[in-house]
């Protein structure tokens, strides 16, 4: 017994001694400081995961707990003297645990409100993974970590494995390897600057790329093909045509004595072509898809044909792999580039092109990639993107919180969703009207109001008006107004922030005690200043 | 269309070109106008509008308000050439903009043939820095600019069944509206400018005049005056009394120009770093004569009146980083009591954490220079306890107000908000030099240098949450008022801590 006394008095020295009252202090003000540094760097939920909400941060309060604990401990039994610092202390312990009983159980969230629609499900601020297999009516739900970092994660379902967790990424190029190389199916990525911009744009004919073939940028379109066009885009002939075989990516730029000019029976102007050995008719500024023998469109021919014409009066760059084309409005002519190694300039606002990187054996697609968050002007930047690495058959790809993925398994679909965890309320508000007033003569916000119906089951219904300062109180749940947005069809809808907080008493009461505590401590009990020469009592 | 309302304006006989003279005089300062949310008359506006393009209040000889007038009359083709300067502050700006960087304004005329530069910058910029930051307040300066000549930023009141109606100077002077006031006035413009405010006073009364008397008395120059004579008489005299009236009369003329504001914004002067300043250097003031009260010891009132001088001189000078301007509160601050309750007492309690620094730093200063007593010493040392204790106290009361606010209106008692956590770390930073006092670890010659040097966690927690944490690190520039204003206290304060740590040692 006594050795437990004896360990007893050497934890309560231990925490309860004056210094390391300090040093803990210090620690949790560094701790704050460092936090809202990130948080003005990196964002809110980054500052909550590195910091306010990790295990170590958990630590340092529970230091703080104990330290405020063994201090009054060790000043019992009870002094006078000491009323208004029991009083201060013991208004932090009661803070702290009303702050515990809140983290353990206490819910915060939000509610968004679309006009009109009823709504019970409040976000959380978790994230979870959900695994769903529809034809068997079965989901499974995996709970990911609140870190600020990527974590490995080692869950397995039925063949299905949850690699890793990145809670900030950003998705960044990167080279998935064709099996079989094929050179009309290459992607190449491109420079393309001025002295006041500078762009890089990947381009691909892959089919399973990310990456698009066209691209515009302001008012250049951008086009990528397949090399073997190249010579038909640069040949500058009187009518433009190109004829192109979609199947051997082949072309032909017909010139005045290759075309044949016909009429078909209503009289319509029709071409005739040779290529390849066969004669291709076409409705010359009609349609791109060639005439069949009957003289009707053939939706089914590998064969296209177009003019380029229609590219000669806005900027349209073509990019044909290590090679370009482009139509000259100064000289009224097609140039077209075999090489890119040194980089060309093209006719518009002093724009020049540049590749960087051509490839035939991979194709790009966007990967997600941890990125530290950066926020500027309250807005996350960089990084607000959610993703999970999943691995099925071997295979291995990544889901993010942007949208649902579907795969199949042996025949069986499965969806992947990454999103927030969610609670369903056991009733539903509606939102009848949002309604947002405006500082006179200006757009400024003066107030915003949310007026809504809340339906209580059985219960009927009642009418509330939510706005700043003014939340609705329903049950254990308080809502409150938070923020708004504009629908897709004009009116406003509202987002409340939802709260169940079983530690407010605690909290409150812990507060009263504290400030009571400390008026108590530091003004009420009066000490002389003594002036120089006068002696303390 | 406005140019053809000066031309049938000179063609319908009136002076209104000759008269334009006559018409823009300061006369219109009590014009009632309406701008930024707000109602106020017409020298407020001007005199805001002028000083944001400028940096000035005049232009030239002329009044802000005449200045304004005339540059709005531009609009309906009067051939008037006032020599506007706006203002440029950041050195990479005044380079791409063509001024020597030692040169802080560029004439107008040549910021308009050079405005194509500014979009043409802002596209290079891809972060948020300081240069983009002053070319988009130069452009806003030139959008202001532009606004004014098209007629546009002065608003005229309107009154139909007692509704009044604010609408663009542009829209006001019409062609059918100056043919009805015709032979009304000695010229059909000013006749309807008197009518409009006649109208407008009808129906709502004078009581906007207030913010023109405000600002036209200037009682905060007149207080700061007070307050560095109150000073010098303190220290200069044996009798108190005099110290005391001036004191007084300092107190007064701040109460008195704070409850103008109050009534002109309807709302407690708290809403602004410049009302918070306003604020603590009074309530400073206040708490060192509460403190003198109770402890007998004009030092208190010494350091509270250097406090109001400093705050003053802040409000005064600083305009580069306080807005002296009214404006609407956003919706969440819509709250008078907790506004009143939890700001005013955690501004209550920098204020007496201030009264803590230039204590500790006067003794600090001293103890290096002159010879100070150990008895002096451990008394001045109990005098800079005595106001810790009531910063710590009203610091306490109001950071759990905030957090009951913040419960109140947001559902969280804690949210980590920078603000809310940067008042926690001054609570804590000052808990720690108490606690430490018990402790050998910080007798009396080192709890003068930390109380010293932790008055920068207030000034973090005021300041440098706006200036520095809210504009993001990367983009934290020191061509920013805010910024420099803080990043000099710091330099400065780190200074004393070097220069007198060490002979406070010995002093002690």
């Amino acid at each position: 017994m006594n050795t437990i006394i004896q360990y007893y008095r050497k934890v309560e020295l231990f925490f309860g001694n004056l210094k390391f009252a300090v040093v803990i202090i210090l620690l949790f003000a560094a701790s704050l400081a460092y936090g809202t540094f990130m948080e003005s760097y990196h964002g809110t939920e980054y500052a909550n995961r590195l910091i306010y909400k990790s295990l170590w941060f958990m630590g340092i309060q529970f230091g703080m707990f104990l330290s405020i604990l063994f201090a009054t401990l060790i000043r019992l039994p009870f002094k006078k003297h000491l009323a208004g610092f029991y009083v201060i202390h013991a208004g932090l312990i009661t803070l702290f645990l009303g702050s515990y009983v809140t983290y353990q159980s206490g819910v915060d969230g939000s509610l968004t409100l679309n006009p009109n629609l009823p709504a019970r499900e409040i976000q959380l601020n978790e994230d979870e993974f959900k695994i769903q297999f529809p034809s068997k009516g079965k989901e499974v739900t995996v709970s990911l970590p609140y870190g600020a970092f990527e974590k490995n994660l080692g869950y397995e379902y039925e063949g299905i494995k949850v690699n890793k967790f990145l809670p900030f990424a950003e998705n960044e190029q990167g080279w998935v390897p064709v099996k079989v190389e094929d050179s009309s199916q290459s992607s190449t990525k491109y420079l393309l600057y001025n002295d006041n911009f500078s762009e890089n744009i990947t381009l691909s004919l892959h089919p399973q790329s990310d990456f698009n073939n066209t691209q515009q940028l302001g008012p250049l379109n951008v086009h990528y093909m397949p090399s073997s066009l190249l010579n038909c885009f640069g040949e500058n002939t009187k009518d433009g045509l190109i004829i192109w075989n979609g199947e051997t990516s082949g072309c032909m730029s017909p010139g005045p004595n290759d075309i044949k000019k016909l009429k078909n029976v209503s009289g319509r102007e029709v071409i005739e072509v040779s290529y390849e050995g066969r004669k291709i008719r076409f409705l010359p500024n009609m349609s791109p898809l060639p005439l069949d023998d009957k003289m009707e469109l053939n939706e089914s021919s590998p064969f296209r044909v177009f003019s380029k014409k229609m590219f000669e009066t806005s900027p349209h760059l073509f990019l044909f792999g290590k090679s370009a084309a482009f139509y000259n409005k100064e000289t009224l002519k097609w140039e077209s580039f075999a090489s890119m190694e040194k980089g060309i300039a093209l006719p518009w606002m002093g724009f020049k092109v540049n590749v960087i990187e051509h490839r035939t054996d991979a194709y790009p697609t966007m990967i997600p990639v941890y990125t530290k968050p950066i926020q500027d002007n309250g807005q996350i930047i960089k990084g607000n993107l959610k993703a999970v690495e999943v691995e099925v058959n071997d295979q291995r790809f990544w889901v993010n919180s942007t949208q649902p993925v579907a795969f199949n398994q042996n025949g069986e679909r499965i969806t992947f969703e990454l999103s927030k965890k969610q609670l369903l309320l056991p009733y539903e508000l509606v939102l009848d009207q949002f309604k947002m007033d405006t500082d006179p003569g200006t757009n400024n916000p003066a107030s915003y109001e949310s007026f809504v119906t809340l339906f209580k089951g059985n219960e009927g219904s009642t009418k509330h008006r939510v706005f700043m300062n003014n939340p609705l109180k329903y049950k254990d749940f308080t809502f409150y107004q938070a923020s708004y947005f504009q629908t897709n069809e004009g009116p406003y809808g509202s987002v409340l922030s939802v709260n169940f907080d079983p530690g407010r008493f605690w909290k409150y009461l812990g507060s009263f005690l504290l400030v009571f505590g400390s008026i108590w401590h530091f003004v009420l009990r009066k000490k002389p200043i003594l002036k120089p020469g006068e002696a303390r009592a | 269309m406005l140019k053809y309302i000066f031309i049938f304006l000179m063609m319908s006989g009136s002076l209104f070109a000759q008269s334009s003279l006559n018409f823009c005089t300061n006369e219109l300062e009590t014009f009632p106008t309406q701008s930024g949310g707000r109602e106020k008359p017409l020298y407020v506006l001007a005199t805001e509008t002028i000083k944001y393009i400028t940096g000035e209040s005049k232009v030239g000889e002329f009044s802000s308000t005449e200045a304004f007038c005339k540059l709005s009359l531009k609009a309906f083709g009067m051939p008037l050439d006032l020599p506007i300067k706006v203002k440029v502050d950041h050195v990479d700006v005044r380079k791409a903009l063509g001024l020597n960087s030692n040169e802080t304004h560029i004439p107008i005329n040549n910021l308009v043939e050079k405005k194509a530069i500014i979009p043409q910058e802002l596209a290079k910029i891809k972060e948020n820095n300081s240069f983009k930051k002053e070319l988009n307040k130069v452009q806003g300066r030139l959008q202001t600019y532009e606004a004014i000549i098209s007629a546009r930023a002065w608003s005229i009141p309107i009154t139909q069944d007692g509704k009044i109606q604010f609408v663009p100077l542009s829209e006001f002077i019409t062609e059918a509206r100056i043919s009805s006031a015709q032979g009304k006035g000695s010229n059909p413009i000013q006749y309807l400018f008197q009518e409009a405010k006649e109208n407008y006073l009808k129906a709502k009364g004078d009581k906007y005049l207030l913010e023109l008397k405000y600002y036209k008395w200037n009682f905060f120059t007149w207080a700061l005056l007070l307050s560095i004579i109150g000073i010098m008489l303190f220290i200069v005299t044996k009798n108190k009394i005099p110290g005391a009236i001036v004191t007084g009369l300092s107190i007064a003329l701040q109460l008195t120009a704070m409850s103008m504001r109050v009534m002109i914004s309807g709302r407690a002067p708290i809403t602004n770093m410049y009302e918070t300043v306003m604020f603590s250097g009074f309530g400073a003031l206040i708490i060192s004569i509460v403190i003198f009260f109770m402890r007998k010891e004009i030092v208190f009132v010494v350091a509270g009146l250097a406090f109001n001088v400093l705050s003053l001189m802040m409000m005064k000078f600083a305009n580069g980083m306080l807005d002296e301007g009214i404006s609407p509160l956003v919706p969440v601050l819509r709250d008078n009591f907790w506004l009143s309750t939890h700001v005013t007492t955690v501004i209550l309690s920098y204020a007496a954490l201030a009264l803590s620094w230039v204590l500790s730093n006067s003794l600090l200063i001293r103890a290096r220079f002159k010879n100070v007593s150990s008895g002096d010493y451990r008394y001045e040392v109990d005098l800079i306890y005595t106001s810790i204790k009531f910063g710590v106290v009203l610091l306490a009361a109001g950071v759990i107000l905030g957090g009951v606010w913040a419960d109140y209106s947001w559902g969280r008692f804690w949210g980590w908000d920078p603000k809310e956590t940067w008042s926690l770390i001054v609570l804590l930073i000052y808990m720690a030099i108490l606690h430490g006092k018990y402790t050998t670890w910080i007798p009396a010659h080192r709890f003068v240098p930390l109380v010293a040097g932790a008055f920068m966690s207030v000034m973090m927690a005021w300041f440098g949450v706006n200036y520095i944490l809210a504009s993001g690190l990367h983009s934290y520039g020191f061509s920013e008022g805010g910024a420099v204003f803080l990043g000099s206290f710091f330099a400065v304060q780190i200074f004393v801590l070097i220069l007198c740590g060490k002979r406070s040692t010995a002093a002690a």
